[in-house]
């Protein structure tokens, strides 16, 4: 009953609104609203203000770097709640579900087999995590950032921490030290606005750095070292949420 | 030109979302939503934000593990 | 009919296809009985807000927003702004929906289920167990 209300209702709600009123902008308009005033600023000015040809990088690193480090902090936080939420002991386990049968050769020998751990870890592995810091530290120039590099780094762990069980790990954290590595993100990102008021100028602005380079190189090595503390913070989130996820469940039919 | 084809990729994305919402068992509806969030990367790709998809791209397949982890310890039917 | 058809477009069309996509996000989420399948509608919901706000920000005969040399005019690039915003979000959801996962789970492992019928059902057993248990001493 509930429920068939709310289809019809939504259903309403959903061309009302387009049969009569006209407020929104055509798309692919040069000249609608959300495409002028600041953006044209933004778009002119990346060049020669930011030292960097990639444009969404100089407005979410440079121009609202505010912005960015509330974002990594509530990245931090929503890792720290997960391990919160899920910090207690359960008196009995989980009952596993049997219904997975295992299929057996004639000398007892297990058919399914697992990955070849020894080409996924020594080949793809280091792959993944190079291209990660090309686009860590190319992320002015050409596509990329922080948050792809981030996010990468936490794909290699995933990948090791779901092949191998508990043999050769290429680096294996506990849950408390991803936690706190997670931490270190917006620490070095907050520690960077610090550093320019030291410098006499204000919270994030990167031109007052007290060192004696270009005034171009100066947004550089700024939005450089912001990067380094988004990439940690995301990485740590994603594998301090691994870490406390892969204690509760259990893989019942790996046996190597 | 593209506009016609962003709105044929919408029309997909619809398709499937119906697929997740009546699927019987909860591993179909996991699968699908990684079919999902690989048409949302095309789509992003089209319309002119490749920094976008590459993120999409990355964090669509950590969510799909993410949901695939939790269903090993629950029940995988559904009515 | 071509261009008719990108005109109808370009006007109401994919807004009209964008807002199906949100309401579908909330039905699914009402009308599914699984918690799962709940916070995979949310996820659908975040999909159908991230292409609305990009839809915002094209410019017709516009490329990516790279600068390619040194010379820009800002009516040849796409605006940069939304995308911003959008990197933003896609990256905190993926925060929640590890919370919203830690959660499932907790309640997994209180009640036994996660259909929203059964739950419902239990806790109400539950709650008269604890209040029938406290009269009777």
């Amino acid at each position: 009953m509930r429920k068939t209300i709310t289809v019809i209702l939504l259903i309403i709600a959903v061309f009302v609104p387009f049969a009569t009123s006209d407020i929104l902008p055509v798309i692919g308009d040069p000249q609608s609203a959300p495409n002028t005033h600041v953006s044209d600023y933004y778009i002119e000015h990346a060049i020669e203000e930011c030292n960097s040809p990639n444009m969404v990088t100089a407005v979410i690193v440079d121009y609202r770097a505010f912005d960015t480090m509330f974002e990594t902090t509530v990245m931090f936080l929503a890792g720290l709640s997960v391990v919160i939420i899920l910090a207690n002991r359960p008196k009995k386990r989980i009952p596993a579900f049997s219904s997975l049968k295992r299929l057996k050769t004639a000398d007892g020998r297990p058919v399914y087999r697992t990955i070849n751990k020894d080409v996924m870890i020594s080949v793809i592995e280091p792959l993944i995590l190079i291209y990660a810091l090309y686009v860590l530290f190319h992320g002015e120039v050409s596509l990329g950032g922080g948050f792809q590099a981030g996010a990468l780094i936490g794909m290699t762990y995933l990948l090791d921490i779901m092949v191998v069980k508990r043999q050769r790990p290429i680096f294996r954290l506990s849950k408390a030290g991803s936690a706190a590595l997670a931490g270190i993100g917006p620490l070095i990102y907050a520690l960077t606005g610090i550093v320019t008021i030291l410098g006499g100028g204000l919270y994030l602005e990167y031109n007052k750095f007290p060192l004696s380079v270009h005034q171009a190189e100066l947004h550089s090595i700024g939005i450089t070292a912001v990067e380094i503390g988004v990439t940690i913070g995301v990485a740590g989130t994603i594998i301090t949420i691994l870490n406390a996820l892969m204690e509760r469940t259990y893989f019942d039919d790996d046996n190597d | 030109m593209t506009l016609i084809l962003q709105a044929v990729l919408l029309l997909g994305l619809i398709g499937i979302t119906i697929a997740i919402i009546f699927g019987k068992d909860l591993m179909i509806s996991v699968v699908i939503y990684c079919a999902f969030s690989f048409l949302t990367m095309l789509l992003y790709n089209i319309m002119g934000a490749p920094d976008v998809a590459f993120t999409e791209a990355v964090i669509g397949v950590i969510s799909t593990v993410f949901f695939i982890i939790i269903l090993r310890s629950i029940d995988r039917k559904t009515k | 009919m071509m261009t008719t058809i990108n005109a109808y477009l370009a006007a109401k069309g994919i807004y009209m296809l964008t807002l199906v996509l949100l309401a579908l996000g909330v039905a699914g989420i009402i009308v599914c009985n699984n918690y799962m399948k709940k916070l995979i509608c949310m996820n659908v919901m975040q999909v159908a807000v991230i292409f609305f706000f990009l839809c915002l920000g094209q410019k017709y005969p516009a490329t990516i927003p790279v600068a390619l040399d040194s010379a820009v005019k800002a009516s040849e690039y796409v605006n940069p702004l939304p995308h911003g915003l959008m990197l933003t979000a896609i990256v905190v959801s993926l925060g929640t929906t590890g919370v919203g996962l830690s959660l499932l789970l907790r309640i997994r492992e209180k009640y036994g289920t996660i259909e929203e019928d059964d739950l419902i059902r239990r806790e109400e057993l539950m709650n008269r167990k604890a209040k029938n248990g406290g009269n009777r001493k």
